[in-house]
């Protein structure tokens, strides 16, 4: 997936993979050729860790040290001020292996797939615009991440998508695939760059409506969840507690409300009300709603269930006819006329 | 008769074929594969045996093998004399195709590099509920050659690795610019156009580049 473009001679790339090197094999290279090396290959040889000689390839912009048996990174690493791209797949690494002041490299490209990381190594997410990892649990985002236009998490043991993943503008390709997902957040649609989403091999049975106002998304993977069929008839609906009916009244009435007049724990619960999507209803509701499953051809997709929650039995979706009916129409009103004909057409 | 060739048998035929040679090169395969083409019936094993027997060399094929971040790509190697399609399809980590059928054409797939899994599906059946169910598995390993053409079924192709891409080697005859995607859980199926990604080694952007793929 990482192909290096730019090299203009071949000079500056040095390929020194499969000769079976160890970790003093790098000392041999003449102190030339060290200083015109912009690409080198150490892939496919026995390293263990490695060594602090890498920091003396001075201009190096593109380090591939895959598929050796590496668990330990030099902090001698850090001294490579030009380095961009780092693919160290397949090696025994985890968040200890990686130097304390990794995140001082200005990387573009990092490749972690096929190591032993249990977490999200935090040191590494400046400047990032790709980064593919496998083996990790917990998932940790902030500011730093801002540029990320890849993000390959397929193969992991991921049971649920953090809300915060949403906080990345820039990304176009999120790979979920070969997971444990259950459910995906309503706020990834906030991914407005997002090009490709891969969640084959999960356990999804639906998807939010929401990810149809991603409208640059051209590919979905969803092959291998349990994705529902057939609308569901009987979906049991808890009626709306004497809180929840006060909020509502609160809320579609417009009543004011504030800090100085009602308790904090109030003011919050009002402020996280969600409005019913259906068009012709002005109604909000807090915790008691009824699921919808509408489906609708999306990506290439034939009648994907979209979860829709209304705020009441007697509302219906944004759709025409009986919410109780097996036969759906693949209509959706609210989806405005030109993306509902990309929509339906894939 | 849906397999790859052990290299026995393999062996068993290439003796049956004076006139014909093990390919070492690419050049070499296709200028075979020209021959094998120029009547108007196909033998299957025999094409088979031939694409299988090239062993694989990227600097070879490496001109072809352009790779998209987003998709699996297809491109155009040789248009055999309109009796074929030759291509090279790159699949990057993950990436999967639909299942799909082959529009009444052979079909032979050669692994280049990497690993591909592919599952064989039975033609959706309208009375059966439940959505289309996996009939076989197979991982296809480099250098092997599969065959499948509508009668065996359908298939799915998918790259399933996390950290290695593959490259496979395609081809189709009689060529086809259409084919059906199917929609694994209801058996509904949709006709899509295939596209190039590139064509003899060169890029061709002005195709449609929209997925169809129901993957």
């Amino acid at each position: 997936m990482e192909g290096y473009e730019g090299a203009s001679s071949s000079e500056s790339v040095l390929d020194l993979s499969r000769l079976n090197l160890n970790n003093n094999s790098l000392d041999t290279v003449s102190e030339k050729r060290r200083k015109d090396t912009k690409q080198l290959y150490l892939c496919y040889n026995r390293m263990t860790v490695l060594p602090e000689s890498i920091s003396l390839f001075s201009n190096l912009e593109f380090l591939d040290i895959s598929n050796n048996t590496l668990s330990v990174i030099c902090e001698d690493i850090t001294r490579l001020t030009k380095l961009k791209t780092l693919i160290a797949k397949n090696n025994r690494l985890n968040v200890f292996s990686l130097p304390k002041h990794f995140g001082s490299l200005q990387l573009e490209v990092l490749n972690l797939s096929g190591n032993r990381f249990e977490e999200m190594p935090s040191q590494c997410l400046q400047l990032l615009q790709k980064l593919l990892i496998s083996s990790f649990f917990l998932l940790f985002f902030d500011e730093q991440t801002s540029h990320l236009e890849l993000l390959y998490l397929g193969g992991n043991q991921i049971s649920s998508i953090p809300a915060e993943l949403a906080n990345l503008p820039c990304l176009s390709y999120l790979v979920l695939c070969d997971n444990r997902i259950q459910s995906v957040p309503p706020q990834l649609n906030r991914l407005h760059s997002l090009r490709s989403l891969s969640l084959h091999n999960n356990l999804l049975t639906y998807l939010p409506r929401e990810i149809l106002s991603l409208v640059h998304l051209q590919e979905l993977s969803l092959r291998g969840n349990p994705l529902v069929v057939r609308f569901i008839k009987d979906m049991t609906y808890d009626p709306p507690s004497l809180l929840e009916l006060a909020g509502r009244t609160v809320k579609s009435k417009n009543l004011p409300y504030s800090h100085k007049d009602l308790p904090s724990h109030l003011v919050n619960y009002l402020d996280i009300a969600s409005k019913c999507p259906n068009p012709k209803c002005a109604g909000v509701y807090f915790d008691s709603c009824v699921r919808h499953i509408k489906f609708v051809d999306f990506c290439g997709k034939y009648r994907l269930p979209l979860m829709h929650y209304l705020c009441s039995p007697e509302c219906t979706s944004p759709c025409s006819s009986n919410p109780q009916s097996d036969a759906d129409s693949d209509e959706d009103n609210s989806v405005p006329a030109d993306r509902l004909q990309r929509v339906l057409l894939g | 008769m849906h397999k790859s060739l052990n290299s026995s048998s393999a062996a068993a035929l290439e003796m049956e074929q004076t006139e014909v040679m093990k390919p070492d090169t690419l050049e070499d395969l296709i200028k075979t594969l020209h021959k094998l083409f120029e009547s108007d019936s196909v033998n299957v094993e025999e094409v088979q045996s031939i694409m299988e027997s090239y062993e694989s060399k990227p600097h070879e094929w490496m001109k072809y093998a352009k790779f998209d971040q987003y998709r699996y790509t297809r491109n155009l190697v040789n248009e055999g004399n309109g009796k074929f399609n030759l291509m090279i399809l790159c699949w990057g980590e993950g990436h999967g195709s639909s299942i799909h059928d082959h529009t009444d054409s052979h079909c032979f797939l050669k692994l280049l590099q990497g690993q591909l899994k592919e599952t064989l599906f039975d033609w959706p059946d309208r009375t059966l509920q439940g959505g289309m169910l996996q009939r076989s598995q197979q991982v296809l390993l480099e250098n092997q050659c599969a065959y499948i053409n509508d009668s065996l079924g359908l298939h799915r192709v998918e790259n399933v690795s996390h950290t290695e891409t593959a490259v496979s080697l395609h081809l189709y005859s009689p060529p086809f610019q259409t084919c059906r995607t199917f929609d694994q859980r209801t058996g509904h199926h949709n006709s899509v156009k295939m596209t190039f990604w590139s064509k003899f080694g060169e890029r061709t952007p002005y195709e449609s580049t929209v997925s169809q793929e129901n993957n």
